[in-house]
């Protein structure tokens, strides 16, 4: 490598009996010089971008990337200049919701710009990397740890407002090489369904943002109850067998329509996890079968339907992270 | 409750407790032991809802030796107070901070639960 500092001559030795470093030597100061290098170019990256928001779930399958495209996007819709990192190597799903299946990556002068998704939210995700979508990747905990490290300090982010960075599920290695590697991230949300196994999971994860030092910006209650509607005879009253035996009683308006909401995996939980550990309910996110569709078709429920039902609710999230964030810009408290 | 909380604007750590001020120059002291028995972690909670094992967690507290704790800002919206013996797992919401520098019960006289669901 041309400009390693790494010199083989050592002045103390006598010219007679040079030997320089070993070839093992030399590649592990070489490592050394990179890794340095990387960490320089992750305190810069770190300065070009305003907040960096974390996004976990300590179980699988509670909507966790919806979540993070969702919140994404809806950042994006309100004139902010919005980054994702799709963390999640083994399962990276975050191109395809946003639209970006088999893109590749342009790579210029050893930096990765990253891909532009909807509404210019710009995207890094190791599906980009993958030949095909159904190879597994099977990487230990240093080869993964490196991939994170060259997404975090090698990729050309511009200046950005919010990066939103999406994690596997569970408290694993990722969480904390981010947190190690990328500096001044302002907190982490934790996704959660209603369900008892999920709530579990997710106190586990805010137990887990206390041993890596990154604050909870709360938790928000994703698949949170699914709203029917229908039509029938005016003022009319319409019952609905609900899950656990429940039944939904409502009545029709003056033109026939009604709506009952349906708590298919209970009601409450986030709420009840959040005051359990005495951190923000950022809202709940409703059960929208649109969320599947719009992940396969590669358009985001916000992105087909802005002034829809789903994309009021992420607005509300949105807000209320923002709240967390701004609420005291670090500034105004002094500690003695 | 807390609509009316003002900003705090300066913590300073005493001796054996801190000195709270907020923007409308208002000034509280609370005492570290005060602080940790109202610690609103999992683990500390439950210990506060009955009166036996709440004067039991008070004991503990005040036998551990007098420290100056480290304090670090928990997002934008607590504080989370580092002791080298004893609990350190509570996240002290601002809310939370103003109930205690008024003598109000910071849990709001709701008894804590665990896992309700």
């Amino acid at each position: 490598m041309s400009d390693s500092p790494v010199s083989t001559h050592d002045p103390k030795v006598a010219s007679d009996s040079v030997e320089g470093p070993t070839p093992q030597d030399q590649k592990k100061m070489e490592q050394a010089y990179a890794q340095m290098k990387r960490k320089m170019s992750m305190q810069d990256i770190s300065k070009k971008i305003k907040h960096k928001v974390m996004v976990l779930s300590g179980k699988g399958g509670v909507g966790k990337s919806t979540v993070a495209t969702g919140l994404a996007l809806s950042l994006a819709q309100q004139g902010m200049a919005v980054g994702i990192l799709d963390i999640d190597i083994t399962g990276p799903n975050v191109p395809k919701m946003m639209g970006l299946e088999g893109r590749r990556l342009h790579v210029e002068e050893g930096r990765i710009h990253p891909a532009q998704g909807h509404l210019g939210v710009k995207v890094i995700s190791m599906a980009f990397l993958l030949d095909n979508e159904d190879t597994p990747v099977v990487w230990r905990g240093p080869i993964k740890l490196g991939a994170i490290q060259q997404f975090i300090a090698d990729v050309e982010w511009g200046n950005l407002d919010y990066l939103i960075i999406d994690f596997p599920p569970g408290t694993s290695d990722e969480p904390l090489t981010v947190a190690q590697s990328l500096p001044d991230i302002d907190g982490m949300v934790i996704v959660t369904t209603p369900q008892d196994v999920a709530l579990l999971d997710s106190r586990k994860s805010i137990t887990f943002s206390e041993s890596i030092k990154v604050p909870v910006l709360g938790v928000i209650e994703n698949m949170s109850g699914f709203t029917i509607k229908g039509t029938t005879a005016p003022g009319s009253e319409v019952e609905i067998s609900a899950p656990a035996g429940r039944t939904e009683k409502t009545t029709a308006d003056k033109d026939g329509n009604f709506s009952v909401t349906l708590d298919i995996f209970k009601k409450g939980g986030g709420k009840l996890t959040a005051e359990e550990f005495d951190v923000p309910f950022l809202g709940a996110l409703p059960f929208d079968p649109g969320f599947v569709r719009g992940g396969d078709d590669g358009v985001h429920r916000i992105v087909s339907e802005p002034e829809g039902a789903s994309a009021i609710a992420f607005a509300a999230v949105v807000s209320a992270v923002q709240d967390q964030i701004k609420v005291d810009d670090g500034t105004s408290l002094e500690i003695i | 409750m807390t609509d009316d909380m003002p900003t705090m604007v300066r913590l300073e750590r005493n001796e054996l407790d801190f000195t709270l001020t907020y923007e409308d120059r208002s000034e509280f002291v609370v005492s570290y032991d005060d602080l940790r028995h109202a610690c609103p972690c999992a683990k500390c909670s439950p210990l506060r809802n009955d009166d036996e094992s709440s004067k039991s967690l008070r004991r503990d507290i005040e036998k551990l030796p007098a420290e100056k704790p480290k304090i670090r800002k928990v997002g934008k919206y607590a504080l989370g107070f580092e002791w080298v013996a004893g609990c350190s797992s509570g996240i002290y919401r601002f809310e939370r901070l103003w109930l205690l520098a008024n003598r109000l019960d910071p849990d709001n006289g709701k008894p804590y639960v665990h896992g309700a669901w």
